[in-house]
């Protein structure tokens, strides 16, 4: 297994606020869980792995390449997509053309971004099947902002699909669907790490992560408190307390 | 002229500029919406001060002999007057738009307020209004008294100035700081949902927001159109700009900063002036001012980041 | 005859700089208060390239789109830097800034402004009539470049910057890059119109590009409808040529001008044609009936 992602040693302060300390996680070729209570820096370690913050210390390496002084679309540009646990649709285009969007990733910074149209055949055919992948090609033309927030969830994923990633970051994607949805949604990372990618995905739900997550990290209070399989941080008795709050 | 002599002019600047920032500022604090057609109150507050001082004023000839003494009270009667219609003015303009865009994207808001200030100003130099020309608003210190030093002198028309500033600034502070509407107020600023939540009205809040800062707006207008001894239909152009640049450099929604930001613009355009001459017109200054601000400080001087 | 080549010159102009603002504001969600800056800096070039260097008309006309362009590629910085409400700030300071250079530097002419600007004549023929086609053309131009830039995955991109700049960077845009590109593209559409305007006017003075001629250019493409390209030309034209045809409406202009944006704000906020506008749903539903009905005749 070789070392995707690399985060060494990220220290993150907000003014006062030690958001995150000294934390280290690496990835390699899996799904890796990355829990812990509300507030404990999660979604922090993933705006900075996005180059959406800068880390006051500590690298970032992404298949060997130190990515944490890099823009966010050079990011994007590189292998990483992402989805936003506040959904961030383009929520007055199609599902298609948010589709689409993500499909230019690797136009964006050539002059073919001035040149051709983003709507043509040899483009709509792989947007399709990134739908028909994650089953949403039935609201093909629907605006994304009226979709239900399930779907929207969908959506970004789809629409981060489309960058073709080779580490794909998911921010709480089963908040707010139903268990049905949320199977669902575990078939589908499964079938992308199937394919060869490597997903790192947040998650609250405890029996939701313990049960897709080859491996799981926890985090509290801006720290690592465990790491391991499934079964060994479940029984981890700081785990255990953190989640209870003491 | 000296430097203390600056200084005092300065001063004044800064007395109209913290009024009519004021309401602003407490606008943005509550509504985050930046109210451009603040500046079209604070022009209509000239002219209704004006057209009442106007109207007052011969009435008052007959009982005081005396022609000064009876413009002096004739600028007493208008002052008020204008305050308080300037206020009703802008509590109007919440109930009737911001109330409606409000919550949603703040260029809605925004460029509806800059469609009621073209609106206002459009209407102000009508015939049957001000008219297209500038008219004079000779109240001159309305009883002031001269102050004069080895090292500075003010003027009546200056002390007037200064002397309702800092009245209206002592109300403002008591009504903030002491009565139940100013603790709303605070709160509100800082949370609507919340401070809606432990029972404040937030409309009543908002509406005296309005009320309050556009009553100071409106005394900005009548004391610069007295300073100045005219008022015309677009004077409040460049006060509409100034005062974004005095609340954006005070911080936003802090009322505190936004009278020493105030001053150190006061200070800052007068001594440009007085020793770098005529390099560049002094508004020109305060636009320079905002956009490196902006670029700089994007969220303001003093604002949190 | 004078007046309406005159008329349909002033309309054309005013498309164009609707459409410009329709690049920043409606394709990439840049808000400006400061586009008649770009049309005074056109309108400047233009006529200095033809009185200070005697320049025949068209090397000003392109002068004039490329100071722009340039000059719009730095004034957009701001928009990097500053979000929202805080850009309808500073670009309406530029537009002041731009204004008072105008104003106090003796080069450009200052508060007595440049005369004596000559119009264009073209194939001998001693009337505006050529002109006007030459402005139409320009209009055509402008919405062939507005139309084709939304089809294109620029268009796309400015878009989703519209829509929401953190996502738009999650799927690789260079999010200051395009923002650049709408002010470079839409300052340099001003700019033309602004040489058009100066050569035809014949006089340029600085007070012709105030802060109010930006309102007025937002108003168009606010009544119209932002985002489309309708709607900006179809704002454009009614808000031109209705006060001009109408004297007493004239009058109150920006009476006009300011109720109709505080009105189009709390009833209509998307414009008159906007896409989710009453008029276009209408419009569609309309449409969309007959189809109905033509379909279940077919079956
Ligand atoms: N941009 C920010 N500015 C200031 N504080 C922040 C910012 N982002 C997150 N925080 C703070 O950092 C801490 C961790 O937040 P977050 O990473 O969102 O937690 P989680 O995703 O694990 O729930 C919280 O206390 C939060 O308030
Ligand atoms: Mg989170």
């Amino acid at each position: 297994m070789s070392t995707r992602l690399e985060a060494r040693n990220i220290t993150k302060r907000f003014g006062g606020l030690e958001a995150l300390r000294g934390v280290s996680v690496t990835a390699q070729d899996e799904i890796l869980g990355l829990i812990g209570p509300n507030g404990a820096g999660k979604t922090t370690l993933f705006n900075i792995i996005c180059g959406f913050l800068r880390p006051t210390s500590g690298a970032v390496i992404f298949e060997d390449r130190a990515i944490h002084t890099k823009r966010t679309h050079e990011i994007t540009q590189s292998g990483i997509a992402r989805t936003f646990q506040i959904v961030k649709p383009f929520s007055d285009l199609t599902v298609l053309d948010n589709v689409l969007a993500g499909l230019g990733c690797h136009i964006y910074a050539t002059p073919r971004v001035f040149a051709e149209q983003y709507s043509t055949r040899t483009t709509i055919e792989p947007a399709r099947e990134i739908l028909a992948f994650t089953d949403l090609t039935k609201w093909a033309d629907t605006l994304a902002g009226n979709l239900p927030i399930g779907l929207q969830r969908k959506l970004e994923i789809a629409r981060a699909l489309a960058t073709q990633p080779r580490l794909l970051l998911l921010d709480e994607p089963a908040a707010g669907l139903t268990s049905g949805e949320a199977d669902e949604l575990a078939v589908l990372v499964r079938k992308l790490r199937a394919q060869g990618k490597t997903i790192i995905v947040i998650e609250h739900n405890m029996a939701f992560a313990m049960n897709l997550c080859q491996r799981i990290v926890v985090l509290a209070q801006g720290e690592i408190i465990a790491q391991g399989t499934p079964a060994q941080v479940q029984t981890d008795e700081r785990v255990i307390n953190a989640y209870l709050g003491h | 002229m000296s430097i203390a002599q600056n200084l005092s002019n300065a001063m004044v600047l800064a007395s109209t500029y913290i009024l009519i920032a004021i309401g602003l500022t407490m606008v943005y604090g509550v509504l985050k919406v930046l109210h451009v057609a603040h500046a079209g109150v604070y022009a209509s507050g000239a002219f209704v001060g004006l057209g009442a001082f106007n109207f007052v004023r011969p009435f008052c000839t007959p009982t005081l002999e005396d022609a000064r003494l009876a413009s002096n009270l004739a600028f007493w009667i208008s002052l008020p007057i204008a305050m308080i219609v300037s206020g009703v003015m802008g509590a109007l303009i919440y109930l009737l738009i911001y109330r409606y865009t409000w919550g949603k994207s703040p260029t809605i808001s925004l460029v509806a307020s800059v469609g009621l200030f073209t609106l206002i100003q459009d209407l102000l130099q009508k015939p049957f209004l001000l008219g297209p020309r500038q008219q004079p608003y000779p109240a001159g210190g309305a009883g002031m008294p001269r102050i004069e030093t080895p090292w500075f002198m003010i003027t009546p028309t200056q002390v007037l100035i200064l002397f309702v500033t800092l009245i209206l600034l002592a109300i403002v502070y008591v009504i903030l700081n002491r009565t139940r509407i100013g603790l709303g107020w605070q709160a509100a600023s800082l949370d609507p949902e919340m401070a809606a939540a432990v029972g404040v009205n937030v409309t009543h809040v908002i509406v005296l927001n309005f009320f309050l800062g556009s009553m100071l707006a409106g005394a900005a207008g009548v004391l610069v159109g007295v300073y100045d001894n005219m008022v015309f239909s677009t004077m409040g152009d460049v006060p509409s700009y100034k005062a974004f640049v005095v609340v954006v450099l005070g911080g936003l929604g802090s009322v505190p900063g936004t009278i020493v930001a105030s001053i150190v613009l006061a200070v800052t355009e007068t001594f440009m002036v007085a020793f770098a001459g005529s390099l560049m017109p002094r508004d020109a200054i305060a636009f320079l001012v905002l956009i490196l601000l902006l670029m700089f400080r994007p969220r303001g001087l003093l604002g949190r980041a | 005859m004078d007046y309406f080549v005159s008329l349909a010159v002033f309309a054309g102009i005013w498309v164009v700089l609707a459409l410009s603002l329709n690049i920043l504001m409606g394709f990439a969600g840049q808000v400006s208060l400061g586009q008649a800056a770009f049309f005074a800096i056109g309108a400047y070039t233009s006529a200095l390239c033809a009185l200070k260097f005697d320049q025949p008309f068209f090397v000003g006309f392109f002068a004039a789109i490329l100071v722009t362009g340039f000059v719009g590629a730095f004034l957009g910085l701001p928009s990097l830097r500053v979000r929202h409400d805080f850009l309808v700030l500073a670009t309406m300071g530029v537009n002041f800034v731009v204004v008072a250079i105008f104003k106090y530097v003796d080069f450009f002419g200052g508060a007595l402004g440049l005369i004596d600007i000559p119009t264009p004549r073209f194939f001998g023929v001693n009337n505006d009539i050529p002109y006007l086609i030459l402005v139409w053309l320009y209009v055509g131009a402008a919405i062939l470049i507005s139309w084709y830039i939304s089809k294109t995955w620029t268009g796309l991109a400015l878009n989703a910057v519209r829509i929401n700049e953190e996502a738009a960077a999650a799927v690789g845009i260079s999010v200051p890059r395009f923002k650049i590109y709408a002010f470079i593209v839409s300052a340099a559409l001003a700019g033309g119109a602004g040489s058009l305007y100066a050569h035809y006017l014949k006089s340029l003075f600085p007070d012709n590009f105030n802060f109010i001629e930006s309102i007025v250019i937002l108003s168009m493409v606010v009544v119209g409808g932002v985002g489309t390209l309708r709607g900006p030309i179809i704002g454009a034209i009614i808000l031109r040529a209705l006060p001009e045809l109408l004297r007493e409406v004239h009058d109150y202009r920006f009476t006009l001008y300011g109720g109709l944006i505080v009105l189009m704000m709390l009833f209509q906020p998307m414009g008159l044609l906007g896409d989710d506008s009453t008029l276009m749903r209408g419009l569609r539903r309309l449409f969309v009936r007959k189809e109905k009905v033509d379909y279940e005749h077919a079956a």
